[in-house]
């Protein structure tokens, strides 16, 4: 038996070349040096990305105190977008590699009255668990349970996603419904100062907020659900987890005695530069019960308020149609 | 003449003390070296797989403080003072015998490339949730990605192990 | 399980096994798998080596002007950096020859080899890459097939000066953009276009999916002192690895040895020979060390083969009363910057083509074109997939437009034993019209086609409906090599312990636990009593390979073969001892039995120590080399290529929500002409498995290239179907008893996988009134085709005839 190696001659020889005249090449252009290295393979990053120095703090001052150094810090808490952000280079190492994860008392959910204050170190998953987010904040429980997997929600902190600004915004589009705050800390003259930020207006672009370089996000405040409080939300894509959204819907609004709706607040993820509400939507709806035309309306305005573009992942036209249909669902569901 | 050395000094590494399967460990891990690499090149624990670095495929799922986490997106450092569980930890696990035992028996492996991860997330499950149905195993293993089985047979070996941990003779496989 | 059945046998508890034919036998190596102690590629570590890293160009098509590795050979802990101009006589591989493993002077896609490095760690090795600078001079592209084949479009391999006469593509270039062809015609087209009462033509596109194993890409490559080459290789063909590699290296074949450790998956992605093996083999060389190279993810989706995407134009005719009469299919093939085996696939296209159901006219032509894009290669059903995604979807419409039930339409072309396809290809056995009914009635189809359609004008936004495809594949090998056999060595102790030595490798398919069923149902011995070994070529017998659904057929038959022949041995032994002719005595349960009484005369391993401790001592080792009794095909195609075929049909019940697009795949019932069902624990697993990534092809994979660039090389934006979204599946098997078949047994690797997109895609149909004929249907795709926004899929152009021969 010969040893065999190419397929049997019954397969056609690829077409010889022979014959046709090579019509002429394309233009060629200047040579294009390229001096700079790194392009090449698209591959990550190795592992040394540059940090000089870990601190691992348990005071918060230390930990504030190695953010305001110059060469900076670059923080660490749960580290699931970190780890990629420095592969593939969109995060650039500071001097100093900070873990804030013990630090005391950063990992609390506390219940203040009117709101509950969720410590910015306090793991996804864990907003899926405690029972004064599932009575007071459903709407975060909502968003958590489509965030992702398991594996990610026991790992990811609330205040690492909210920093890190996602134009898709899982935990930030409900945050915004909330109308939740949060408190960002620094050291000034020596002396932790606080400072507290609404979440409408905290993202001012794709990854980025109005946090400073010396600041660290200490927690969130999150309006406790009042009587009547009607949340929904919604996450496009085929799968429970895992997805990143192509849009996201989040809706808040308390139902007064008549049905009427009020403090009405619409946000949508993933169809413009940052998380963002949706004035349109929210007038139409404040204060009324709502009609099939009505909600049709505001889903209309939705569409009309959002800024979506084309991306690999959704056209814009595309996340516009699902943003209105959704939010008339969304909305005939409340009307139910 | 002799070429000036292009790159810079390595960044010092950082000394870290952790639990590794029950046993006490030291290792000394550059600072951006992820918990991934630190188990299969460190420690030379090779159960657990690199899938996809990213967090998307559950290859390199692992219990840190009784959690589970994709290793590959976990900073080694923060392995400090932390209590980590492979694969090759839960050996004597009575979850870890059950899942084993009922992988083998309900067809759930063939490449078995996932299955470490499968394992280790299923293990969790039944930590927080002893005899899942179909559907919680089913979304427990949401973030696990296979592409030999189609999941079915995973999923019927994750119910039937905590069945068979949830008799009479509750908290042992036998 | 397995050890409890073992013990009773052994105690006698049990007096007749029961035969191991269609039991559930756990796999082989699943506790180890587990445990997490199987060591994988990638958790070997040979002593001394070195790590490998390829510098991939981002260009699509460019000159390479320059390439300054001087910076990345002086970095520390840098053993070697090398370049085409390291390599000049390297030989280019690949199906047709024409791709060099390191480019010279010209990039032709993103994921051209341009520069590789070998360091003391994987890391060092990639900071190597980033010091290496090259100067491009960027050149026209083109992307897509038809643009490709204009005459003033750019040369994707222009001819290169100087090259010798005769020599391959890879250096010497070619004229023109057409990289292969296929015509292929049975039957008289015309007449049959002619007498047809009813004609639908409609084209289809078939999109880029990857194969995504889990397990990524890998090699390690070490030279011995006496400079033999030993690959660790997961390759799915290590003898026609071990000859190609010998021959590119211009190395005699006797000193390439290919070991194979566990496998990640394969599902046809390890068929060819690709430029990072080659690579890693030309770094051991020049630094004397092992080397090892296993890929990113990133890397993975970036430089592996795809799925072969095709462009179909279908022409289908049948009369009033319901028979088909022809078919007349053009497709048209993105090549990519070289060719592998995508470019082939027409051999199997033209198998559905021309023989699912009775097709008295069938005509097919196709062109493979090579662009700047990523190259496609072997993915498990092979271009059936594809092809079923077309002759299916016209099944429907054919039915439609006459009015008849399409399940009835179906059954009344569907052929029967016996008959022989318009290709050549003899039904032997043949389940396919009990698949048909059988997953007809399961599924309730007809009743629930009829309700969805009549409802489909209700006004429900969320819709749902039933779909119907079958399938033909091969499922007794298939003839494309000089041989198709495989050959198995076989031992038994004097412990009555087996040891099978097979040609056949595992990819996680189970081949291995099915080969030792079938030796233990000769040899009447426990599962537990088998060792398999398969993966050194230094030790195994040769077979072609993992390919084409062949192994439990062809491998099967072959160790049933050795193992037929020890048991022979050992009653012709055994015979005159107990005053008997051979005829009288068996094997079961361990021992030699008399098998007109059962009686138990001596147990099977006291028997073989006594040979083997006799004056003339015996030990019981045989070899069988199994060739299916298929034929090559002819010049045009005809032939009955595969020793059998095997059927599938698919219902699926699909959900579409009219308001975002996302279609729910909520049921699946299949019906499977498989011969005989041997392990069905692994069988289930199988189909299961094929379903699932069925319907990551229909619904929710899509490998987005765009000029030429891979847009989404990672799992977060390639979507893999995950565990909440599996179907519910009702699998049931029509065992029609092969008779060439191992215990009757017919192939089944590829088939579940082929016809879920056709049957959803006619599910989607039945749902909503629209017919989408271009895959993926993710949500944004229905959507656009539910509002008239989908553009159409534009005819594949005339293809020009071929020249003279």
């Amino acid at each position: 038996m010969s040893a065999p190696g190419r397929p049997q001659a019954l397969m056609p020889e690829p077409l010889g070349g022979e014959g046709n005249p090579l019509s002429a090449p394309g233009r060629p252009q200047a040579p294009m040096p390229e001096p700079l290295a790194g392009e090449g393979t698209p591959v990550r990053a190795a592992a040394h990305p540059g940090f000089a120095r870990y601190l691992a703090p348990v005071r918060l001052e230390e930990a504030l105190e190695a953010m305001a150094r110059p060469g900076g810090a670059t923080v660490l808490a749960g580290g699931t977008d970190l780890m990629l952000q420095l592969g593939i280079g969109r995060v650039r190492p500071a001097a100093t590699l900070l873990n804030i994860r013990h630090v005391e008392g950063l990992e609390a959910i506390g219940d203040e009255g009117g709101e509950l204050v969720v410590g910015t170190l306090v793991p996804v998953s864990t907003l899926l668990a405690d029972p004064r987010v599932a009575l007071h904040a459903p709407l975060l429980v909502l968003a958590a349970r489509r965030f992702a997997s398991e594996q990610i929600r026991n790992a990811a902190t609330v205040g690492g996603n909210v920093c890190n600004a996602s134009p898709a915004g899982d935990l930030a589009t409900p945050l915004l419904a909330l109308g939740a705050a949060v408190t960002l800390a620094r050291l000034d003259g020596g002396k932790v100062r606080t400072r507290r930020l609404p979440v409408d207006g905290f993202f001012t672009g794709p990854g980025r907020t109005q946090r400073a370089a010396d600041e660290l996000l200490l927690a969130l405040h999150v309006p406790k659900a009042p009587a009547g409080a009607v949340q929904r939300f919604y996450k496009g894509g085929t799968r429970e987890g895992l997805d990143i959204s192509s849009i996201s819907i989040a809706l808040a609004a308390r139902r007064g005695d008549g049905g009427a709706l009020h403090e009405v607040r619409l946000a949508l993820g993933a169809v413009a530069p940052t998380p963002m509400r949706s004035p349109g939507a929210e007038r139409l709806l404040e204060g009324v019960v709502p009609s099939a035309e009505r909600c049709a309306a505001a889903a209309r305005a939705a569409a009309d308020d959002a800024r979506p573009i084309d991306d690999v992942r959704a056209s814009a036209w595309y996340r516009r149609e699902l943003l209105r249909n959704m939010t008339e669902r969304m909305l005939a569901d409340v009307c139910a | 003449m002799s070429a000036p050395d292009p790159l810079p000094a390595p960044p010092p590494e950082v000394a870290i003390a952790f639990t590794l399967n029950g046993v006490r460990q030291r290792a000394s891990v550059g600072m951006g070296a992820s918990l991934l690499e630190l188990l299969r090149d460190g420690m030379g624990l090779t159960g657990t797989k690199y899938g996809c670095g990213e967090g998307e495929c559950g290859a390199c799922t692992v219990l840190v403080d009784g959690r589970s986490v994709a290793s590959c997106l976990m900073f080694a450092v923060d392995a400090d003072g932390r209590s980590v569980t492979t694969i090759e930890g839960l050996a004597h696990d009575p979850r870890g015998a059950a899942l084993r035992e009922a992988f083998v028996a309900h067809g759930a492996v063939q490449c078995g490339f996932c299955t470490p991860g499968m394992v280790v997330q299923a293990a969790q499950l039944l930590q927080r949730c002893p005899q899942p149905d179909a559907a919680q195993a089913s979304q427990a293993i949401e973030g696990n990605l296979c592409r030999c089985t189609g999941y079915r047979k995973i999923v019927d070996a994750i119910v039937a192990a905590g069945q068979s941990l949830g008799g009479p003779a509750a908290g042992g496989p036998r | 399980m397995n050890d409890t059945r073992d013990a009773a046998w052994a105690s006698g508890a049990v007096a007749a096994p029961a035969s191991l034919i269609g039991q559930r036998i756990t796999k082989l190596d699943a506790p180890e798998k587990a445990s997490g102690k199987t060591r994988y590629l990638h958790d070997i570590d040979v002593p001394g080596q070195l790590h490998a890293a390829i510098l991939r160009s981002t260009k699509v098509h460019a000159r390479i002007v320059h390439i300054d590795t001087s910076a990345a050979r002086a970095l520390p802990g840098v053993h070697a950096v090398i370049t085409a101009d390291d390599v000049p006589d390297q030989r280019p591989i690949g199906v047709a020859r024409d791709h060099l493993p390191l480019k010279r002077g010209l990039v032709r896609s993103t994921r051209d080899e341009i520069a590789a490095v070998a360091a003391e760690s994987e890391a060092l090795a990639r900071q190597a890459l980033s010091a290496i600078v090259v100067q491009y001079e960027e050149l026209p592209v083109v992307t897509d097939a038809e643009a490709a084949l204009a005459a003033d479009a750019p040369r994707v391999h222009p001819p290169i000066a100087g090259a010798r006469p005769g020599a391959p593509v890879g250096l010497a270039g070619r004229a023109d953009n057409v990289a292969m062809r296929f015509d292929y015609t049975h039957g008289d087209l015309a007449a049959a276009e002619a007498a047809s009462d009813l004609v639908v033509e409609d084209s289809f596109s078939l999109h880029y999916v990857t194969h995504c194993c889990m397990g990524v890409s890998g090699v390690i490559a070490e030279f011995d002192a006496r400079g033999n080459l030993l690959l660790h290789s997961n390759t799915q063909v290590p003898f026609l690895h071990k000859r190609e590699f010998a021959e590119f290296l211009g190395m005699d074949p006797g000193r390439v040895r290919i070991v194979q450790p566990p496998i990640g998956g394969g599902f046809g992605s390890k068929l060819d020979i690709y430029p990072f093996e080659v690579i890693c083999v030309f770094l051991a060389r020049a630094t004397g060390r092992p080397v090892k190279m296993v890929f990113t993810r990133e890397e993975e989706f970036l430089a592996s083969p795809t799925r072969q995407p095709v462009r179909l134009t279908l022409r289908s005719g049948c009369t009033r009363d319901g028979r088909l009469t022809f078919r007349s299919v053009r497709t048209l093939h993105d090549n990519g910057a070289y060719t592998s085996w995508g470019a082939t696939t027409p051999f199997v296209m033209m198998q559905t083509f021309s023989s699912l159901y009775r097709v008295p006219a069938c005509d097919y032509h196709t062109l493979a074109v090579y662009t700047h894009n990523p190259y496609a290669g072997s993915f498990r059903g092979y271009g059936n997939l594809q092809a079923t995604f077309a002759v299916e979807q016209h099944m429907d419409r054919l039915a439609d437009g006459l009015g008849i039930d399409p399940l009835e339409f179906r059954l009344m072309n569907a052929q029967a034993p016996g008959e022989v396809s318009g290709q050549g290809m003899v039904f032997r056995s043949c389940g396919f019209q009990d698949c048909l009914r059988i997953a007809g009635e399961r599924s309730g189809y007809a009743e629930k086609r009829r309700r969805h359609a009549a409802q489909r004008h209700d006004g429900a936004v969320v819709r749902r409906g039933v779909g119907m495809a079958s399938m033909l594949h091969v499922g007794g090998g298939a003839k494309i090599y000089p041989s198709d056999g495989c050959g198995t060595i076989l031992k038994l102790d004097d412990f009555g312990h087996v040891t099978l030595i097979t040609g056949a490798s595992e990819i996680g398919q189970g081949s291995e636990t099915v080969l030792a069923q079938l030796v233990c149902e000769e040899l009447g011995l426990p599962i537990s009593a088998v060792t398999v070994v398969n993966n050194d070529t230094d030790i195994t017998p040769w077979d072609v390979g993992v390919h084409a659904s062949r192994t439990t057929f062809i491998a099967g038959n072959s160790a049933i073969g050795a193992a037929r022949k020890a048991r022979d041995k050992i009653v012709a032994a055994a015979a005159p001892r107990f005053d008997c002719a051979p005829g009288e005595l068996g094997l079961a349960a361990g021992h030699l039995v008399r098998l007109s009484s059962g009686e138990r005369l001596t147990d099977l391993p006291r028997f073989l120590r006594s040979l083997h401790f006799a004056e003339h001592a015996e030990l019981v080792m045989t070899t069988h080399y199994y060739e299916p009794p298929s034929v090559h095909q002819d010049k045009g195609f005809k032939g009955d290529v595969s020793a059998a075929y095997a059927w599938a049909t698919q219902v699926v019940e699909v959900e579409v929500d009219t308001a975002t697009g996302v279609v729910r795949l909520l049921q699946v019932t299949g019906s499977h002409d498989v011969g005989r069902v041997l392990n069905r624990l692994g069988i289930e697993g199988q189909i299961e498995g094929g379903i699932v990534m069925g319907q990551g092809y229909a619904l929710t994979e899509e490998l987005q290239v765009v000029d030429g660039k891979v847009r989404n090389p990672n799992f977060r934006d390639y979507k893999l179907v995950t565990a909440p979204e599996i179907p519910l599946m009702d699998i049931s098997f029509v065992e029609t008893m092969d008779g060439e078949g191992p215990q009757g047994a017919k192939g089944v690797g590829e088939a579940p996988a082929i016809c879920i997109a056709a049957a959803v895609a006619n599910a989607i149909e039945n749902a909503t009134g629209v017919r989408i004929t271009s895959l993926p249907f993710t949500p944004e795709r229905v959507y656009r085709a539910l509002h008239g926004r989908l553009p159409p899929v534009p005819p594949v152009p005339p293809l020009a005839p071929a020249g003279p021969a």
